[in-house]
């Protein structure tokens, strides 16, 4: 075997995939607003809720619902954007079934055949 | 003849000679339509087999994420081979510098150690639920196994970096 693709289907790579982000983007969030002088205890103190409940939300140990995820946002002072839409079909796109990031092998170059072969 | 055979020095074996004989495998997700593959991720064998159980449904006794272990390990390789941002706080930390440049990527649940063969380039070598490495303190035993790895794969020279900041292992 020289490689192993880890495929959980599409239904949970969705599910996985958006909750990691949410979660990431809140971190990131935090960090910046981190660097400026905003503690966790005072995030916590803005939400009305305790440290150990917004640490667990952030770290993925506890569920983040709609609310909650609104909350954070104002308490953090960021505008939340979101958007269903229909995949794009551009030119040089990925094609996901298709996609791969194997290619650890040097790319073989092989001379096309002569006309009397 | 003892001293010729001495003298011949033996290649350095590079990533492409790991995976033709086997030593490593190379591990992939499905990216999204305008996902690029910035990183590289690559297991051992018995990582492998690791990651065929969790497919299969092992879950941890206690879970602490809310979503399945399947589904943070795949969120966790996409994030890192489309080349996001991994967060690296003090206590959110996606990756953790240890000893001997072993690294350790993070879900709620899941732990996974292993070293950067280059900048942007992991080999995961373990796989255990978070509950289990904590209980049993297993850290120390994880590192000192890879660093034993990498020296029986003739690698600590070369296919190794040894800095200990973000900013040594991943370029974004």
């Amino acid at each position: 075997m020289t490689f192993f693709r880890f495929d959980i289907g599409a239904r949970s790579r969705t599910a996985g995939r958006l909750m990691g982000r949410v979660r990431r983007e809140l971190l990131r969030a935090v960090t910046e607003e981190k660097q400026a002088g905003l503690t966790q205890q005072e995030l916590a103190r803005r939400l009305q809720s305790g440290r150990s409940n917004v640490n667990r939300q952030l770290s993925g140990e506890a569920e983040i619902t709609l609310r909650s995820l609104a909350d954070l946002a104002w308490a953090l002072d960021r505008e939340i954007t979101f958007e269903l839409r229909r995949p794009d079909q551009t030119t040089g796109q990925n094609i996901a079934p298709q996609t791969s990031t194997i290619g650890h092998k040097p790319i073989r170059i092989i001379a096309p055949k002569s006309s009397d072969e | 003849m003892f001293f010729l055979k001495a003298m011949i020095v033996q290649p350095m074996p590079t990533i492409t000679d790991l995976v033709d004989n086997g030593a490593i495998v190379k591990i992939d997700v499905e990216l999204a339509p305008h996902d690029q593959p910035l990183r590289l991720l690559y297991g051992t064998p018995q990582f492998i087999a690791w990651l065929q159980e969790i497919l299969d449904g092992a879950r941890p006794a206690r879970l602490l994420g809310h979503t399945s272990p399947a589904e943070q390990i795949d969120d966790l390789f996409h994030s890192f081979l489309s080349g996001e941002h991994l967060v690296f706080t003090r206590q959110f930390r996606v990756v953790r510098a240890e000893d001997n440049a072993v690294w350790e990527l993070k879900t709620p649940d899941i732990r996974i150690f292993g070293w950067f063969m280059a900048k942007d380039c992991f080999v995961a070598v373990f796989g255990n639920w978070t509950d289990t490495i904590k209980d049993h303190d297993l850290y120390r035993g994880y590192r000192i196994a890879i660093r034993r790895l990498r020296r029986e794969l003739d690698l600590d020279a070369t296919l190794c970096v040894r800095g200990v900041a973000p900013d040594d292992v991943l370029s974004v």
